[in-house]
């Protein structure tokens, strides 16, 4: 009987990516509301934190080599910068503008994506955080209060209930609870199962789903897995785009085109404008961008 | 009212502030300071909103970092210490005379200090417990750690 990995990784295969090790680079992104990049760079170079600019990312840096852990000097208590892994730095980084907007953070646990929101959007407008777990709500919670976050409201909240909130919102972050990939966890192939998959591809449809009916008036949805299986990827986009009126809008991004032949199905040319990023410096990672379509 | 515990908690560092009660919001006895945009978000039932400004737990006011940062920009008594204090502060530690380069209020034994670095950035509070410009005390605790930043690391574990 095939393996978990074996099962897995000849899929990637037939998705067209031979299995390489990973090599995920640490990552942290300045706030730029909260710190000017120049000095939290010289001070942290002063502690014995050598980084690298990320090249796709305006406010993102690798960690290269440190003497300290960058999860506990001073400059992140203090809220300067987070320790964001960076392919999950780019779907904030998508939406058109955020100052002044009404924006919703679907799954926002444990708040990494919602902080660099609140920092997007400079602390103006409102940003509504949800999430069903009290336990990561608390982190939630701790991390908006050590980046001095002001202009958010985090609610104990299935995302599939955010109609409740009775707002219709400019722009929605659907960063999704996923299978996750094995780049980001070592023991990923012998814990996750394609029953797993199939059932997190369900729970993310009925969340995007119900995300379009909060979305206001030329709103915009990203949507975001760092799953590397179709089912969570292209095939939820591919449904998405036939089912609830929505477009893929084009985005200027890192990563490789989203797939439009999935196991001999033929998918909608527009997945193509997906974007698609597989473990290598980063972890793996999917991620579009989407509008009501403007068809009839 | 709403906001008492969060002046007199000010005004014991010596700073007098003025809160509007109407964007002060309290949920399980943690206060959180809004502006008119968030306010008829927290109608309903939320867990987080704006900006945190402390807890009161016991009858005790447990003031939030945010709110001692605002107390820092409002010229509350403090002390500004070395590099080296700094981080041990923020490791939990108390402070030494000879590391306080310096302090403003009146320095007085049983008062609260918001505690800075170098760069005036406040670290958190603590307690005065000797004299702050005697020289013989240089190598006793001068300020006892009552609360400082480390704690965002010490509630994750």
């Amino acid at each position: 009987m095939m393996s978990s990995k074996d099962f897995f990784l000849s899929r990637y295969e037939k998705l067209g990516w031979q299995y390489q090790e990973p090599n995920v680079k640490q990552a942290i992104r300045i706030n730029k509301t909260n710190a000017k990049s120049k000095q939290i760079l010289e001070r942290l170079g002063r502690s014995g934190v050598e980084l690298e600019k990320v090249p796709f990312l305006e406010q993102g840096y690798w960690v290269e080599n440190s003497k300290v852990s960058v999860g506990a000097t001073a400059e992140y208590l203090l809220g300067y910068y987070s320790v964001q892994e960076a392919a999950a730095q780019i779907p904030a980084t998508l939406f058109t503008s955020l100052k002044g907007k009404r924006v919703l953070d679907a799954a926002a646990a444990p708040g990494g994506k919602t902080v660099q929101l609140a920092d997007l959007m400079e602390y103006s407008g409102i940003l509504a955080a949800l999430d069903v777990d009290k336990r990561r709500v608390n982190a939630l919670s701790n991390h908006l209060e050590r980046c001095h976050v002001r202009n958010c409201v985090v609610f104990l909240l299935d995302a599939r209930l955010a109609g409740q909130l009775k707002v219709q919102f400019d722009r929605v972050l659907l960063d999704l609870p996923c299978s996750g990939n094995f780049a980001s966890d070592r023991e990923w192939f012998s814990r996750r199962t394609f029953e797993d998959v199939e059932r997190n591809a369900k729970l993310q449809r009925e969340i995007l789903a119900k995300a379009v009916d909060c979305l206001g008036t030329d709103g915009e949805i990203v949507y975001s897995t760092c799953s590397l299986e179709p089912e969570e990827d292209e095939l939820n986009i591919d449904w998405a785009i036939r089912s609830l009126n929505l477009e893929i809008q084009e985005v200027n991004s890192y990563g490789q085109n989203g797939l439009t032949n999935i196991f001999g199905k033929q998918l909608d040319p527009s997945i193509k404008r997906c974007r698609r990023i597989w473990p290598g410096e980063t972890q793996g990672f999917f991620v579009c961008k989407l509008k009501r379509s403007t068809k009839p | 009212m709403k906001a008492k515990a969060i002046t007199n908690f000010a005004a014991q560092l010596g700073v007098e502030i003025a809160l509007n009660a109407d964007f002060i919001v309290e949920r399980n006895g943690r206060y959180f300071l809004i502006n008119s945009a968030l306010k008829s978000f927290v109608a309903r039932d939320y867990y987080y909103a704006g900006i945190f400004l402390g807890k009161v737990k016991g009858g005790k006011f447990f003031p939030s970092f945010n709110l001692l940062g605002m107390l820092a920009k409002q010229e509350a008594n403090r002390v500004v210490v070395d590099s080296k204090a700094a981080w041990l502060f923020v490791c939990g530690r108390d402070i030494l005379g000879k590391s306080v380069q310096r302090f403003y209020g009146s320095g007085k034994r049983n008062t609260n200090v918001l505690v800075l670095n170098e760069f005036a950035e406040c670290l958190g509070f603590g307690r005065i417990v000797a004299n702050l410009s005697s020289s013989s005390t240089k190598n006793e605790i001068a300020v006892k750690n009552v609360s400082d930043i480390g704690d965002f690391l010490r509630r994750e574990r």
